[in-house]
């Protein structure tokens, strides 16, 4: 409300007889009111106020409603008697996890399924031993057409036939060869092709029999048997055979 | 524990912070300073004498675990009647609601009142006593600033922070609560209707 209009409303409350009357009736009420205020204060004095601010604060103090030095620590005993859910449901947990574990274990889940690598059917191995077999008793072939072919052609005019070094260290380790190659030749069911090499292995087993130095009558009679059995041919029939055969 | 006596004079900040480490006569002096106001407010609610001590001493406790969130910048009395009000209302929600009709009667003549009142004027003594009887009828709010008002002695300000409403709100409050008291009162002090 400004000055003005303030000044307004009391030229109005003089010379208006019942605005005046209104006022006078709200001044009485309202001092009527603060002096109630004040004698209730005094009333008030009639309470010990030292003694109810001291009951105040001892209360205060007293249920500690605020804690004032730095709050105990309460100890956090591993099997204290506040950590016993913890620990049980850690307990639970684990009896849970180990069940699951071996229900898992037992169905078999876990168990890892061969690996592709690794596979290989029946069909595919017999492959493979037919395989080996082939090439080794190429090799073998080869090797004792080599060792056959020098036997033949060592016949001197004067009727000597000698045997190399070489050659017999070879005849020997053919016989051995011979040996592995036995069981590759069984399982891979190359029943002609061993009997030729069981032919070679007894002429191998003569040539072993005899010394470096053989006798005429002894490198004729293995050239004989070499013609008669005709195993150069078959040596060099079973070669294209199984060249021919390659897997 | 050492004893830091304060002087009556000093800062309300600086005797919350005292309290806050833990002075006990700081915060006594802070109750001895603010008791009789909390107790008023407190009164004008629950209007019984021994209630209303009750709520003082819980408001002066509740202060107690609020004297870290206080903010400086805030009117202190203003906050810590703020306080005392909301104890009050739950106060009486939590008790009046089953002695209602037990405790209306003796409202505000629990008080030593009438003694003080012989040495005054008798008819200011009648329209004191009338006022008192009809402070009942009026709404809360307009009870709680008219007693705040004129008993407390706080301003318009201090009773809209107290109330969390607005000085404009307080005060057509307050003027409400004035016209209903002077309607309810004409008839029996001569006033003009």
């Amino acid at each position: 409300m400004s000055e003005r209009d303030r000044e307004n409303i009391r030229r109005h409350i003089e010379t208006c007889p019942a605005c005046a009357a209104e006022v006078r009736d709200l001044e009485r009420l309202l001092e009527s009111a603060d002096s109630m205020g004040q004698n209730m204060k005094a009333a008030l004095a009639g309470i010990d106020w030292d003694a109810q601010a001291e009951k105040i604060v001892s209360a205060v103090w007293n249920e500690k409603v605020r804690p004032q030095v730095e709050p105990r620590r309460e100890r956090v005993w591993l099997f204290g008697p506040r950590l016993k859910p913890v620990l049980a449901g850690l307990l639970l947990g684990i009896m849970v996890g180990a069940a699951a574990m071996f229900i898992t274990y037992r169905s078999g889940v876990l168990e890892k399924p061969p690996a592709e690598a690794f596979f290989a059917s029946n069909e595919f191995l017999g492959r493979i031993d037919q395989e080996i077999a082939r090439r080794e008793t190429l090799d073998y072939l080869e090797k004792s057409q080599y060792v056959l072919l020098e036997l033949a052609q060592t016949q001197t005019e004067s009727g000597d036939c000698r045997l190399t070094e070489a050659a017999a260290r070879e005849t020997r380790e053919l016989l051995g060869k011979k040996r592995y190659l036995n069981p590759h030749l069984e399982k891979a069911r190359m029943s002609n092709a061993k009997a030729i090499c069981d032919q070679i292995e007894l002429l191998f087993y003569e040539l072993a029999q005899v010394s470096e130095n053989l006798t005429p009558a002894q490198c004729r009679g293995i050239q004989n048997m070499i013609e008669e059995k005709n195993i150069l041919l078959k040596i060099k029939l079973l070669k294209k055979e199984l060249q021919e055969s390659e897997v | 524990m050492e004893d830091k006596r304060t002087t009556p004079n000093e800062d309300i900040s600086t005797l919350l912070k005292k309290a806050g480490e833990g002075d006990r006569h700081a915060f006594r002096d802070i109750v001895s300073l603010h008791q009789q106001k909390v107790f008023l407010l407190a009164y004008s609610i629950l209007r019984n004498r021994e209630d209303a001590l009750d709520v003082v001493q819980e408001t002066f406790m509740r202060l107690y675990q609020k004297l870290d969130t206080y903010e400086k910048d805030r009117n202190f009395q203003a906050w810590l009647l703020q306080i005392a009000k909301n104890l009050s209302i739950d106060y009486y929600r939590k008790h009046y609601s089953r002695r209602r009709g037990m405790e209306t009667d003796k409202s505000i003549e629990e008080l030593p009142l009438a003694a003080e009142d012989h040495a005054s004027n008798p008819e200011s003594s009648e329209l004191r006593h009338v006022i008192s009887r009809n402070l009942e009828r009026l709404g809360e709010r307009q009870r709680l600033i008219f007693v705040m008002k004129h008993f407390n002695g706080l301003e318009y300000r201090e009773i809209a922070q107290v109330l969390g409403i607005s000085v404009g709100t307080v005060k057509s409050l307050h003027f409400k609560a004035v016209r209903n008291l002077k309607h309810w009162l004409s008839p029996q002090l001569g006033m003009q209707p």
